[in-house]
């Protein structure tokens, strides 16, 4: 026996409209009051185990409490009744479940189905959800009978009906639908069944062809069992066997009813596949599902059209015929109009010569000669041949000309377009012929040919994305064809697949040359629209250069010296860009020459300033020799020369003496020295020098001073071969007189008397000349010469000898270096001294004065002469300015 | 409620009168089936059915009646068809196989309800008489107990006769709607 409560809950089992109140009110039993020592106010209210906020709770009385809620929203509560037993022990009482929802909505859209066969489904929309549970009962009656009711499963909104409805009687069918909080009814709909029907489809669809029409297939089919009481009319679609969209028999061809129907306008020899379907012939009802599809081919027909048509001529052969290889493609079904057996080729070279072939494939090879040939081309099947289609084989000195202009090629819509703008002269149609480029495979090239009228066409061939094509369009005249023209282009693009390699080609101070390929067209995928340089140091920013396509090589310039690049380069098409491998070059520390510009100058001014001084070394030499190595003489070794002015005819003058028979050189002194093998010294040299070159102009006929007090070796050179025989052979008679040396070297000459010495050793200047040492130390460096080179002007101007030109023309002939040099020198020097107060003209009258004197005088011209010579140490430094006559001196030594 | 099933267009209730008088008159809706099903598929047993036909109001008697009466009578005949199909269920243990009898009945329903319509629609409605539970579909009891085959043939005369006033029926509605003759009380 179950345990009496003590208490219950009223309402029982509520269902509670949501957004309403609700009131449940508990009721203690009195015996349970007194067990449990309890009141109403001892009822705690709890819904789902939560207690109730005691303000929605009110005790009535003793025994009861109620508790209230508003505008209710949960779904499900469990509400339970407890008392606090002894005023502490929480007791349940009783509970009850709270249901909340709405009341049904009144059902819509009722409609109904009467798929032909099976019962009437009728169809609603119940609207707002209840959250109760709701029925909703489909009914239907006649006027003059009530059918079984139809009640919808939980959670569906649809309902078959039990009996099968009868046609052409209206029936009314609506719904009601019913919850805990209420029952609606929907509007009803009346309506006669026949208007609802689905019919089954129709069935045994069969398709038949007719030989006499290649363009029509004759359909036949049963209707479904409706057509017995119903007039049904038919939809029917086709299609061909490959295609994926129908096409629609106009319904007004097919609305009468009827179980066969023949299609029209179809193409020959081609498969169709066809559906059929049926309504009731008003309209109203439901169109019955598809039938199963019946397909079926229509009779062939002859080719309508020739097949497209082209050539390729092989050259390679010897010259007295061509291969010819004659290529069509095969025609599709739309226009073969059934099983092409095979095709007709006749190849014409005249108008009575004429070859046929029969071939089944669709190329034929032939020799030509290098004359015009036609070709012409038909395709064949069972019932007919196509129209031929005719082609100029141009002789082989055929000039093509006339190409297609504005040649464009473009993708779009995932096709590759050809654009063209056709030549002037009428085309009979055009020859598109495309490969893919590539370095690792051949160009295969695929064609198509469209009509004359074409200018737009899409290549008709599988093409492969970021491939680059080249296509070719040949424009075909009535003549022959004209000259194809080409051009690149991309179904799609892509970026790269492999980025250019950079390399330096030349690396600067501050500058690099960057040089790279072109990218194989294999890997291009596109159109290579720039390139970009990326260039950074380690620790820099990375700068970015971009380059146009055509370039190969780039200067990067202002770089920093000595420093590592690294740089890469990218390769864009219009679809992106292909990063090539890093490349790292370091810059030089010095540009190129900068270290030969900087050395080069240092190397020559150090060579120059070594030139100036040896050049200044050699120049002063003396003086640097003097003072370094001054010339001491040995006095072990001198000797005093033979003096003999007396005596010509000992010195053997004969051959002078003839020269210059009519002059007088009776008064030339000549001092001998001998020889030996010391150095000459510099000033000897000089004055040798000169003398030697005075003697050569003279044609030896000056005589050879050469004797010097420094100078140890005798010098027979000097002289002619006959003045060497003669100072030889006076050698062993030398007379000793004044050493010429110190007369001409600014010393004043002191009349010296010349004695007769058996003794070798040469006298010290300052032994010879005590009191030419004073002058000599009066005496200016610098003009130490200016003596010497009067006195062999003195020497020199002797009658017959070449004037003072001649003198200098000649010293400018001395052969050698080193001395032209000296000698040039000593003549500038010369010429300056001329030319400073006095000019030309006073050397003119110096020299003419001394050629007088020296051609004019006999004796007393000889004295004067030498008079002039030693007026030298009065007159030194006039001497230096002017080469006015001189007088001898008073004081100034004759030859003895 | 009865009122509640019927069409508000008398047009339509003709033109469906019209067809379910087409349907029905048509012996392949019933009479063919039950010959085929009863084995009576003969010229001979076929001459029997249609030579003696059960007693069916004439064409020419219902062209004589006026509209109400007209269809008081269709609705009257068909009641008794309608029962008497019903006992025609007996000859069959397996109502299923012969699907054509009961389509039939529901049929002869289906005119009757448009009958009654089309009554309600004249004015003043005509009383249609309800059926009696005579009509309840219960074969009447004869004098004789005939044998099977002599209950087939007289079936498939019913039947026949059946059909043949259907037939008579969907003339006379054609002729309603054609207006060829006028209408009549």
């Amino acid at each position: 026996q179950l345990v009496e409560p003590c208490g219950y809950i009223y309402p029982e089992f509520p269902v509670v409209q949501r957004g309403s109140n609700f009131t449940a009110t508990c009721v203690l039993k009195e015996k349970c009051l007194q067990v449990y020592s309890v009141n109403a106010t001892y009822i705690v209210w709890k819904t789902n185990h939560v207690a109730v906020p005691k303000e929605q709770v009110t005790v009535i009385n003793r025994t009861a409490s109620s508790v209230t809620f508003t505008d209710v929203v949960f779904q499900n509560v469990q509400l339970t009744c407890n008392i606090l037993s002894f005023g502490q022990i929480e007791q349940n009482v009783y509970g009850i479940t709270i249901l909340s929802g709405y009341p049904p909505d009144i059902p819509t859209n009722l409609s109904c189905i009467v798929n032909e066969g099976k019962n009437m489904l009728c169809q609603l929309d119940p609207g707002r959800e209840t959250y109760l549970e709701t029925n909703y009962t489909l009914k239907s009656e006649w006027a003059t009978e009530k059918f079984p009711d139809c009640r919808t499963k939980h959670g569906t909104s649809s309902c078959m009906m039990g009996y099968t409805p009868i046609y052409f009687v209206n029936i009314e069918v609506w719904v009601e639908a019913e919850n805990a909080l209420g029952n609606v009814s929907s509007e009803p709909i009346n309506f006669d069944p026949v208007d609802k029907v689905k019919p089954s489809p129709p069935h045994n669809l069969s398709v038949t062809n007719s030989e006499e029409l290649s363009s029509i297939l004759k359909l036949a089919w049963v209707n479904s069992g409706l057509d017995s009481i119903l007039r049904l009319k038919s939809d029917i679609q086709y299609r061909t066997k490959d295609a994926s969209t129908w096409i629609q028999v106009p319904l007004e061809d097919t609305v009468s009813p009827r179980t066969s129907f023949t299609v029209q306008d179809l193409k020959p020899f081609t498969e169709y596949v066809f559906r059929i379907r049926s309504i009731k012939e008003n309209g109203k009802g439901y169109w019955s599902d598809w039938s199963e599809e019946a397909s079926g081919t229509t009779y062939e027909d002859r080719p309508s059209k020739a097949p497209s048509f082209w050539y390729k001529v092989n050259a390679n052969h010897p010259q007295e015929y061509r291969s010819a290889r004659l290529i069509w493609k095969t025609l599709p079904l739309s226009e073969a109009n059934g099983k092409i057996l095979d095709y007709e080729v006749v190849l014409t070279q005249s108008k009575s010569v004429s070859q046929t072939y029969t071939v089944n494939g669709t190329e034929l090879i032939v020799n030509l000669t290098n004359n015009r040939y036609v070709a012409s081309l038909a395709a064949r099947n069972v019932v007919g041949k196509s129209p031929a289609t005719v082609l100029t084989i141009p002789g082989s000195h055929f000039k093509a000309s006339h190409p297609v202009v504005d040649l464009k090629a473009f993708p779009k819509d995932n096709l590759l377009w050809v654009e063209w703008t056709p030549p002037s002269k009428p085309v009979n149609k055009y020859i598109l012929e495309w490969c893919v480029l590539s370095e690792n495979s051949p160009c295969i090239p695929d064609w198509q040919q469209e009509d004359g009228t074409v200018n737009r066409t899409h290549l008709r061939g599988s093409l492969l994305e970021s491939k680059c094509y080249l296509i070719t369009v040949t424009p075909v005249f009535p003549g022959g064809p004209g000259s194809p023209e080409s051009m690149k282009a991309y179904l799609k693009q892509a970026a790269p697949s492999k980025g250019p390699t950079v390399r330096t080609k030349k690396v600067g101070k501050n500058e690099a040359v960057l040089e790279w390929d072109h990218l194989p067209v294999d890997v291009q995928n596109g159109f290579i629209r720039n390139y970009s340089i990326s260039y950074r140091t380690s620790v820099g920013k990375e700068m970015v250069v971009r380059v146009d396509s055509s370039h190969t090589e780039y200067t990067l310039s202002s770089l920093s010296s000595d420093t590592l690049y690294m740089v890469h380069m990218a390769a864009y098409t219009e679809e992106g860009g292909k990063d090539g491998p890093e490349f790292t070059f370091t810059t030089l520390k010095f540009a190129q020459g900068e270290i030969e510009a900087i050395v080069v100058p240092v190397c020559l001014a150090f060579l120059l300033t070594t030139l100036l001084g040896v050049l200044f070394c050699f120049n002063k030499r003396d003086l640097i020799k003097k003072h370094i190595w001054p010339n001491v003489p040995d006095p072990s070794k001198s000797h005093i020369a033979q003096w003999s002015p007396h005596t010509p005819p000992r010195h053997n003058f004969n051959s002078k003496d003839q020269m210059y028979s009519d002059a007088n050189f009776t008064d030339v002194s000549v001092v001998e020295i001998e020889a030996n093998n010391k150095k000459p010294c510099p000033d000897d040299l000089k004055s040798l020098d000169l003398f030697k070159k005075e003697k050569i102009s003279t044609e030896g006929h000056s005589s050879g001073i050469g004797g010097s007090s420094c100078m140890s070796s005798s010098r027979p050179s000097i002289s002619s071969s006959e003045e060497n025989e003669s100072a030889q052979s006076t050698a062993s008679t030398v007379q000793y007189s004044t050493v010429v040396h110190s007369g001409y070297r600014h010393q004043v000459p002191s009349v010296q008397v010349f004695s007769r010495s058996e003794s070798t050793q040469p006298l010290l200047d300052s032994e010879e000349r005590p009191e030419d040492l004073q002058l000599v130390d009066s005496v200016d460096s610098g003009d130490e010469i200016l003596p010497r080179q009067q006195y062999f002007k003195q020497s020199c101007s002797q009658p017959g000898a070449s004037p003072d030109v001649s003198h200098f023309g000649r010293s400018s002939q001395v052969p050698s270096g080193s001395e032209e040099d000296f000698v040039r020198l000593k003549q500038q020097q010369v010429s300056d001294h001329i030319s400073e107060p006095y000019g030309s003209e006073q050397r003119r009258l110096f020299q003419e004065g001394s050629v007088a004197d020296a051609l004019g005088t006999g004796t007393d011209g000889q004295i004067e002469r030498f008079e002039s010579v030693g007026m030298e140490t009065a007159m030194d430094e006039d001497i230096s300015k002017s080469y006015l006559p001189q007088t001898v001196r008073q004081g100034g030594y004759m030859p003895q | 409620w009865a009122k509640r099933g019927c069409s508000s267009s008398s047009p339509k209730l003709l033109s469906q009168l019209k067809s379910q008088a087409n349907i029905t008159g048509n012996t392949a809706s019933l009479l063919e089936p039950y010959i085929l099903h009863q084995n009576l598929n003969t010229l001979t047993l076929r001459a029997a059915c249609t030579e003696h036909p059960v007693a069916f109001p004439s064409e020419d008697m219902l062209r004589q009646l006026s509209k109400p009466d007209f269809l008081s009578t269709v609705h009257a005949t068909l009641g008794r068809v309608w029962h008497q199909l019903g006992a025609f269920r007996q000859q069959f243990p397996k109502i299923q196989d012969f699907p054509e009898l009961e389509r039939a009945r529901q049929n002869i329903q289906g005119i009757r309800n448009n009958v009654y319509c089309m009554a309600r629609l004249l004015h003043p409605p005509l009383e249609i008489p309800e059926p009696t539970q005579a009509d309840s579909g219960t074969s009447r009891p004869t004098t004789t107990a005939p044998g099977i085959f002599q209950i087939k043939i007289d079936s498939c005369r019913f039947l026949w006769g059946y059909h043949r006033f259907m037939g008579s029926v969907g003339r006379v509605f054609e002729e309603w709607g054609d207006g060829s003759r006028r209408s009549r009380r």
